[in-house]
């Protein structure tokens, strides 16, 4: 057998496995260090603390678990959350996070190591991306072999796509979520191959885990059963489907009802029900294969017949009976506004408010996934090419999952490992075909047979340059990869010459770097901002850091009581009730819609209409972020327009969308600001007394670039208490009723006319008068 | 047909001096005469919007005639005509208290000009001033176009200012039932010939390479937001990294697609050649297209993100 390059002849197979074994185990190592040190930007770039929004609610949740333990944690009724509902916390959270957490704590401290636990907290995301990438190497590693395993790691390990859910300090529910979905499908293949039981009830338990920590193990509850069906009406029904599914099914299910948040959901709501459905199918299949094995099949055809109505018909009357008498719930609003786009922006204009909700443009995917994201089609045609069971599974995993990350950004995590997967599969197979140093044996008798096909073959493939239509591509393909068809021998896989195999090999590695500049960039830019802390660059290049956010909290936390009741949109609701430690009437918790509607509706009314709102809720303090004066485009002004929307939802008759406009429909806060816009509490706030800073000049809004009148809104209702440096949060505090009896305007004016000064307090303006 | 109304209309001049419950008659034999609806002019408007009226009334402020050029009034009056009709079918005595109204731009200018209206359709909702329906509100309220101009979000807001909800349901869609009927009979029909495709793995395949592809080049985001297919500027590519025009779908979808299929060239047809010198010129021509169209699409890429530092041969 010619070869292209020499190959070593005196080594021994034992000597080859082992060196290949020793080399993947460095490589998995080197893996999960690049995969963690990739995520510290954030630290190194700021500082060891929690980000974003969500976070700060699961380090409080674990600070409370680490302190007062598991059971303490389990029964927590937060009192200052949705002031004055509460929370129920441990019924309304999946507990996974927190627990693991804890678990590490404890070990942690068993072991005499005093590690805090916020660290513990920054740390995890990193240190369960390198399990990430362990878990895609034996997912992989079933697909194709262990070299597609290593290079699947590697891409997990650094794809943008994973890191911008993962980054230390992102303590969030995905952090470990993606391990579990990883694994936990990696057990099911594993299952399936086997048809073992062991596999398929360690499949059920990190399921269970799964459930207990994120939301997103809905898509593990409909992943595995399509597989299931797409497998029997492939007719592809094996003994192995049966075990696998059965114990998968059966534990997971009894033990994902054990998390109190979810409880009998999985045999009663619609998005569970696909699992229920195919267990139930695969009993009937099974059964029917059992009796065809003891029947004739005259009789058979018969039985069939009869049980297949028979069972169609009850199983379609039980299930319109159940759902007719309410004992399946409807579908759920985050469930419809997969399917039906237009449904949450009419319904539920909450869940149409959160920036990971929107579809996401193309940009983003080659942003999150570069150069895997056109790789790996050509993934999913090598896994139709062999179409073993388990590559229908990636297959499905693949369409489901581009559909599902082109409605909702954040569901590109979910896109993200089968993309690293299938593109593993296409590289590493393009690069098992050049590195390999075989050549063909009798290049020149073989190709003058070959050569009329051979020729058309290359015109056509030089047609697909021009108009690259995968159709034809793949009839061209599947020509090819069926060799035997026209009764000659085999046709061998091999390439000619040395420069070729440098030529592809050299291009290969070259897109392997681009891609590792590419992540690194992308990591470093847009991923490690902790949006708690803000920077900004100095005219010399040094890093400024912007500290508002922290600034107005500890300010909170420090001058006023521990019970004054802080209202802000509900975007900062857990940041308040991290840092400041005060109570909140809404967070990010966003389970009441009204409540939320209800402070919607005081930002947006006039303060007349707001002050008896504030006075029922017991509100003391208003705290609202404008980023005018920096130009911080996050602010509450941008946002506005959501909390009209949302008290729209409920009050459609007091508050109205266009009054927001100007009759032009322009969105704007100068002089020509509508009515209800310059009158209402949100503008008021923000824009109190800026245009002061201007010193009598134009006062200028740096996000919406407008200048702002001369003679600013005045207050009669509130105070302003604290301004932090930048501007970027501002905290009002609710006056009290007048101590006679007035309304606070005509209390006001009344003091005006007497006084220039507008907030001396009322008591020391009674003696005067 | 024609005379209908305009008899209604002569009798205008003898009624103004009325009592409200004669005015209420001439209301109820006006919206008879325009089934359900009434044809407004400024002295109508006058007479159904009368400071002590006892009942309430919903106003379509429109401009159908052609030379208006008002395509948003012609694409909303349907939707008004359905659900004014559907209120013809709650019973008399609530009926009567509710009133729908359209009124033309070129029959009332100066109620147009009174209100201040630049624009059209617009939808006012009068609430009765006297009576037991009365709330002490007298000014009317503006429908919010936002929901669009479907009927259904019409019907649900004007049913909280009417004395029953509106009984309005869409009608029956008849031509899609039909298709989807006719589609399952073609398929069961023609099973027995498209099954052997339906039974091919590369039948699927390009299915589900397709919908990939299509997907991650943001259909969705085009759907959901209803993005223009090119800019109003003749460009096809929008600015911005959260935006894109339903043009680019195609391109990146094409771009990406040959990509992949360069790919599955290298891989899975390539090897299999068996002259030396076909084969080498494939994997250079392949591999230049590979580095080739990466480049371009790393140049779309530095379009929609000014800030991308990297770059390959263009």
């Amino acid at each position: 057998m010619p070869t292209a390059f020499p190959l070593p002849s005196d080594l021994s197979p034992a000597t080859v496995s082992n060196t290949a074994s020793l080399l993947r185990i460095v490589a998995l190592s080197l893996i999960s260090g690049a995969a963690i040190a990739s995520r510290l930007f954030a630290v190194i770039n700021f500082e060891s603390i929690i980000h974003e929004f969500d976070p700060w609610f699961n380090y409080r949740a674990t600070r409370v678990l680490a302190a007062k333990g598991f059971y303490e944690f389990w029964n927590w009724f937060d009192p200052t959350a949705w002031y004055p509902l509460g929370r129920v916390v441990g019924g309304t959270v999946y507990p996974g996070l927190m627990a693991t957490s804890g678990v590490i704590y404890s070990f942690l401290h068993a072991l005499n190591l005093p590690v805090d636990i916020r660290n513990i907290c920054v740390m995890l995301a990193p240190g369960f991306s390198a399990l990430t990438a362990w878990a895609t190497y034996m997912f992989t590693k079933e697909m194709k072999d262990e070299s597609a395993g290593l290079l699947a790691a590697a891409f997990i390990g650094i794809v943008p796509g994973y890191i911008s859910r993962s980054v230390a300090g992102s303590y969030d529910n995905e952090a470990i979520a993606i391990f579990l979905l990883m694994f936990t499908f990696y057990c099911w293949i594993k299952a399936l191959k086997l048809g073992s039981a062991l596999f398929g009830t360690l499949a059920a338990v990190f399921y269970f885990y799964m459930v207990a920590a994120w939301g997103g193990y809905v898509f593990i509850t409909n992943m595995i059963p399509l597989h299931g069906l797409v497998l029997i009406l492939m007719g592809r029904y094996t003994s192995r489907l049966y075990v696998a599914y059965s114990s998968w099914y059966v534990i997971g299910t009894l033990s994902s009802m054990q998390v109190p948040f979810v409880g009998f959901q999985p045999v009663s709501t619609s998005e569970h029900m696909a699992a229920l459905g195919v267990f139930g199918l695969l009993q009937i299949v099974a059964f029917t294969q059992l009796v065809r094995s003891h029947v004739s099949s005259k009789q058979f055809q018969d039985l069939l017949f009869v049980f297949a109505v028979t069972t169609g018909i009850l199983g379609g009357v039980a299930f319109v009976g159940l759902t007719y008498t309410g004992s399946i719930a409807p579908w759920t609003g985050r469930f419809y506004s997969l399917w039906d786009t237009g449904y949450a922006k009419k319904h539920i204009p909450i869940i149409a408010s959160v920036s990971e909700h929107q579809p996401t443009a193309w940009p983003s995917f080659f942003m999150d996934l570069q150069f895997l994201i056109f790789l790996f089609p050509a993934g999913v045609i090598l896994c139709f090419h062999q179409l073993r069971d388990e590559h229908v599974f990636v297959i499905i995993y693949a369409v489901m999952a581009s559909y599902f990350a082109g409605v909702m950004v954040r569901l590109m995590l979910t896109l993200t490992p089968v993309v690293c997967v299938a593109s593993a599969v296409a590289f590493s197979s393009l690069l098992d075909t050049y590195v390999d140093a075989a050549e063909p044996e009798h290049a020149e008798e073989s190709s003058e047979a070959a050569a009329p096909s051979a020729s058309k073959k290359a015109k056509k493939a030089a047609a697909q340059a021009a108009a690259p239509d995968t159709g034809s591509t793949l009839t061209d393909i599947a020509a090819a990869a069926t060799p035997t068809k026209k009764g000659e021998k085999p046709k061998t896989k091999a390439i000619y010459g040395l420069d070729t195999r440098l030529a592809i090999i050299m291009n290969a590695f070259g897109m392997l770097a681009f891609f590792v500049f590419h992540c690194t960039w992308a990591t470093s830019n847009a991923y490690s901002s902790p949006s708690v802390v803000l920077a900004s660059t100095n005219a010399d290049g040094s890093q400024h850091i912007i500290d508002d956010f922290r600034e107005a909290y500890y300010w909170l936390r420090q001058n006023t009581p521990e019970t004054a009741v802080v209202m802000s949109w509900w975007d900062y609701g857990y940041q308040i009730a991290g840092m400041a430690d005060r109570p909140t009437l809404v967070d990010n918790n966003t389970w009441n819609n009204t409540h939320i509607a209800t402070v919607g509706k005081a930002m947006s009314s006039s303060e007349e209409v707001a002050y008896p709102i504030l006075r029922k809720h017991d509100v003391d303090y208003v705290l609202v972020i404008f980023g005018g004066l920096l130009g911080y485009s996050g602010d509450d002004i941008n946002k506005f327009l959501w909390m009209v929307r949302i008290a729209q939802g409920v009050w459609p008759e007091e508050i109205q969308e266009p009054n927001y406009f100007t009759p032009q429909g322009e969105y704007r806060v100068d002089d020509m600001a509508s009515p209800a816009m310059k009158n209402s509490l949100m503008y008021k706030m923000s824009y109190y007394r800026f245009s002061e800073l201007f010193g009598g000049g134009a006062a200028t809004d740096r996000v919406r670039n407008q200048q702002v009148p001369k003679v600013g809104p005045t207050l009669d209702y509130l105070d302003e208490a604290y301004t932090t440096e930048n501007w970027i949060v501002r905290i009002y505090e609710v006056r009290k009723e007048d101590l006679l009896g007035r309304d606070l305007k005509s209390a006001n004016a009344f003091a005006l006319g007497k006084k220039r000064k507008r907030s001396k307090p009322v008591s020391r303006r009674r003696a005067i008068v | 047909m024609i005379l209908l109304p305009f008899l209604a209309l002569l009798s205008f001049p003898f009624s103004f001096a009325a009592t409200p419950d004669s005015a209420r008659q001439q209301l109820v034999a006006l919206a008879a005469a325009g089934g359900g609806l009434i044809k407004l002019d400024s002295a109508s408007y006058d007479l159904l919007t009368a400071p002590d009226r006892d009942w309430s009334a919903s106003i379509e402020f429109t401009a159908l005639d052609t030379r208006r050029r008002c395509a948003p009034c012609k694409e909303f009056n349907p939707s008004w005509n359905a659900v004014a009709k559907a209120w013809t079918k709650t019973p008399k005595a609530h009926r009567d208290n509710h009133f729908f109204a359209t009124l033309d731009f070129d029959n009332g200018q100066t109620v147009f000009q009174q209100l201040g209206l630049s624009s059209a359709p617009v939808v006012y909702v009068f609430p009765p001033v006297e009576g037991p329906r009365a709330t002490g509100r007298t000014d009317p309220s503006k429908y919010d176009f936002s929901h669009g101009f479907e009927p259904e979000p019409l019907a649900q807001h004007l049913s909280n200012h009417t004395p029953i909800p509106i009984p309005y349901s869409p009608p029956f869609d008849w031509a899609r039932w039909i298709t989807i009927g006719s589609g399952i009979l073609t398929f069961a029909v023609t099973l027995r010939f498209v099954s052997p495709i339906l039974q091919s793995r590369w039948t699927w395949a390009v299915g589900s390479i397709l919908t990939s592809l299509i997907m991650t080049s943001g259909y969705m985001f085009t759907r959901i937001r209803n993005s223009p297919f090119m800019g109003g500027d003749g460009s096809w590519i929008a600015g911005g990294f959260q935006n894109q025009f339903g043009q680019e779908v195609q391109v990146v979808a094409l771009v990406y697609g040959t990509l992949g299929a360069a790919f599955l060239m290298l891989i899975m047809v390539i090897p299999y050649q068996t002259s030396a010198q076909r084969q080498r010129f494939q994997i250079y021509l392949w591999s230049t297209i590979i580095v080739l169209v990466y480049s371009i699409l790393v140049v779309l890429f530095k379009v929609k993100n000014r800030g991308y530092p990297f770059r390959l041969l263009l």
